[in-house]
């Protein structure tokens, strides 16, 4: 194998299918390599870690065809140190050579051979608009679970609705619920759970592409993003029935600017240390933050908001309430709630299809 | 800032062969014989020796079997650490009466910082003597005290106060040394350099060829000769303390790292399922203790030796922190999952740590049912056990022929009994 190209091209390449590469040094010490694979001048570089494959396609000046493994971490920080300017990458034996001005470095390969073969997709392929698609796994995916202890839920669903898809994640501390009318992704009923890390990844990779094509696999799902296509597997099992957990009516109800109730979130927060809660004191026409750590200190602001029923005290992880503020659109949320005990639903006070349920922190 | 040095007063109070002295207490026939207590199994370690089973090398963290084979004519206790933390439980109390600046570092050892004590208690001296004398008529135990500046000086000088060993017999030590801010520098001189906090074999092989083997060479050698030869860190940590400089604070209630438990096997187990009751067993002592403490933590922590003393640690950090003997386990028996247990498994144990003091704020869950229910069993069980016994309830894998039988703290922390 052997090519030229540019090293920005190489850089950006190389950094996009390394996210796919896992530090942990798995099973198949292989995988800590980006495959390069080359045929003519079309080049195909990949990171995989088994649950998360991540390719890029390039167009290089090809002079010999081949395919070589170099490893991940040590090809992208030569390719970042090199000049800019055309860069050669040579495998030859058991070397891959990497020239670029007077610069030559020989790095030895891992075998290409035991590199997995990924099969490519097969399905009905769906286009997606990628900035609201985009948009709405902004929204969902940093409610999902980080604990590999609940592995189903660190995945997202993507679920079929009456008109189009939705977008749910849920670390059973609060839940994120996102619309996407006229996207229609899935057979009617179908859904699939996808990990949160991968999607976190194709918002990344998503950028401003205009759209994003999707094929759903038997036990992967395929997004392609011009020349950028990731694949990862689906998580399997049952999605907890979120729709039971969503109140239709609540008597109490705020309405607040988002940007000021970010802004004095902000502050207060300063003053929750540890898992200490901030506390919000419903009033009509006033809603007061509190926070207090023993032995630190207290922080209080108040903010104008309208407030309809009865005198109400709630207790929440700051950052749990504020990952849902940040996500909600709209300059005004509401905030509706039974009591202290029970979810609270935070939606736009102008948007209908995004909805995040946080549970409070009981106080006591 | 602490001050001027000298202006503090620090106490490092120890327990004399604290085990083997409790267990004296109700075996009376044993005083004046070597005695150790540990594991008394094949596996087990020494945690405590009578100054006569010392006379015959034997010391704690060796495995008992060369113990045995050192002093075969000992008497060998399992022990027991239930009885052991509630007389240091007193012991700790007697010592808070005198200030409240009592940092406890195990169970028979602690330091207090009495520098604002002297008006109701008299000086630093004379407080250790105190200590000594209630300590043996409460409890009828010894102990040794070191009085100095601060803490590192403190633990040194109650080494001298202890008693040592002879073939002869033990000889009683001082029992209370003190060092003066005026005296540091001629008590420390003599001291073989290895007394020094984090002087380990290595460092002090490159000691050596600078010519070092007392207190007193290093004290003489300017820093930046010892940083040459051992580092930025260390050369400037080492420095300090040749001179007897060593500004740490006696920090009273310190939240602990972690909450553990861990046992050796008689024999090395290979089934999954045996092992994995063993996790939920110790998952149960865990909790307890955390619950009875007032902690909770995020990260659970597996930890597996083989039989070939490769041992590896499995962990995983939670998004909230948590008591309940059942998550524990939860955690505990997915973390695992990853292990294969065929090798042979010699000893197997489970920590919870990043362990912060419940504030009495807690996170509800959409999903609430499982976690609140938990909440609500181990509430039940930590009353039930309040008030009729550890053993009135636990969780069934603890259920044996002999009834219920939970896993307590220090259960085979030595090792398995004898067969």
């Amino acid at each position: 194998m052997k090519f030229r190209c540019e090293r920005d091209v190489l850089v950006d390449a190389l950094t996009t299918t390394g996210r796919a590469v896992s530090g942990r040094g798995g099973a198949l010490p292989v995988l800590s390599g980006i495959r390069f694979a080359l045929e003519d001048d079309a080049l195909v570089m990949t990171g995989s870690d088994l649950d998360l494959t991540i390719s890029v396609s390039l167009t290089v000046a090809g002079s010999t065809d081949g395919s070589a493994v170099i490893p991940a971490k040590l090809a992208a920080d030569i390719a970042r140190a090199l000049e800019p300017g055309a860069v050669q990458i040579e495998a030859k034996d058991n070397e891959a050579i990497i020239t670029a001005g007077r610069s030559e470095f020989s790095v030895h390969l891992a075998p290409a051979e035991e590199f997995p073969h990924l099969a490519g997709p097969t399905g009905k392929s769906v286009t997606l608009n990628a900035a609201e698609f985009s948009e709405g796994l902004r929204q969902v995916v940093p409610a999902a679970s980080a604990d590999d202890s609940r592995p189903i839920l660190t995945g997202v669903l993507l679920a079929a609705e009456a008109d189009g898809l939705r977008l749910v994640a849920t670390d059973s501390y609060r839940l994120a619920v996102r619309d996407l009318p006229g996207a229609s992704v899935l057979e009617e009923g179908q859904e699939v759970l996808v990990p949160s890390r991968a999607l976190g990844e194709l918002t990344r990779a998503l950028g401003d592409a205009a759209e994003v094509v999707l094929v759903l696999g038997e036990r992967d799902a395929t997004f392609d993003i011009g020349a950028t296509r990731l694949t990862t597997r689906l998580i399997e099992g049952e999605f907890p029935n979120y729709t039971g957990l969503i109140p239709t009516s609540q008597p109490n109800r705020l309405t607040v600017g988002r940007t000021p109730l970010i802004d004095a979130m902000r502050r207060v927060k300063l003053l929750a240390r540890e898992a200490t809660p901030v506390r919000l004191v419903m009033q009509p026409d006033r809603l007061e933050l509190i926070a207090i750590t023993q032995d630190v200190g207290q922080a209080h602001e108040e903010l104008d908001a309208k407030y309809e029923g009865s005198d109400l005290t709630v207790a929440f992880n700051p950052e749990y309430l504020l990952d849902g503020l940040e996500v909600t659109p709209g300059d005004e949320v509401t905030l509706e709630t039974v009591d202290a005990l029970k979810p609270a639903l935070i939606r736009s006070a102008e948007a209908v299809d995004f909805l995040y349920l946080l549970m409070p922190v009981r106080v006591s | 800032m602490t001050g001027p040095e000298d202006a503090r007063c620090v106490l490092h109070v120890d327990m004399d062969s604290f085990f083997v002295s409790v267990e004296i207490l109700s075996h009376p026939e044993l005083r004046g014989r070597p005695v150790v207590v540990g594991g008394t199994g094949a596996r087990g370690v020494v945690a405590s020796a009578s100054y006569e089973a010392r006379a015959y090398g034997v010391h704690s963290a060796m495995p008992t079997t060369r113990a045995r084979r050192l002093c075969p004519q000992a008497v060998f206790l399992q022990g027991d650490h239930r009885r052991y933390s509630d007389v240091s439980r007193r012991v700790m109390a007697i010592f808070g009466s005198f200030t409240p600046l009592v940092e406890p570092v195990s169970l028979d050892e602690a330091f207090l910082d009495v520098t604002g004590s002297d008006r109701l208690h008299g000086s630093g001296p004379e407080i250790g003597s105190a200590i000594r004398r209630e300590v043996k008529a409460s409890e009828g135990l010894e102990c040794s005290v070191g009085v100095a500046p601060n803490k590192f000086v403190a633990k040194l000088a109650s080494e001298v106060a202890k008693p040592s060993a002879s073939p002869a017999g033990p000889v009683p030590g001082p029992g209370l040394v003190t060092v003066t801010s005026d005296g540091v520098e001629a008590f420390l001189r003599p001291l073989p350099v290895q007394k020094l906090w984090g002087v380990g074999p290595a460092t002090l092989a490159r000691l050596e060829r600078l010519g070092v083997s007392t207190v007193g060479d290093l004290a003489v050698l300017p820093k930046p000769a010892i940083q040459a030869a051992l580092g930025e860190a260390v050369g400037a940590q080492l420095h300090d303390l040749a001179h007897a400089r060593d500004d740490r604070p006696v920090v009273p209630d310190q939240v602990p790292r972690s909450i553990s438990h861990e046992e050796t096997f008689a024999t090395d187990h290979r089934s999954r399922p045996d092992l994995e009751r063993e996790l939920v067993g110790m998952a149960d002592s865990v909790g307890t203790r955390l619950r009875t403490l007032g902690y909770s933590g995020r990260t659970v922590t597996v930890k597996v030796r083989f039989g070939d003393f490769r041992t590896i640690t499995r962990s995983s950090t939670l998004s909230v922190p948590i008591d309940s003997s059942a998550l524990i386990a939860r955690e505990a028996k997915r973390l695992f999952r990853t292990v294969d247990p065929a090798p042979g498994v010699r000893l197997i144990g489970v920590a919870v740590s990043g362990l912060a003091a419940d504030c009495g704020a807690r996170q509800l869950s959409l999903h609430g049912l499982d976690q609140q229910l938990w909440e609500d069993a181990d509430e039940a069980v930590d009353q039930i056990r309040a008030r009729f016994g550890e053993d009135a309830i636990g969780p069934a894998v603890t259920v044996g022929p002999s009834g219920i039988r939970p896993k307590l703290t220090g259960d085979r922390q030595w090792g398995p009994h004898r067969e």
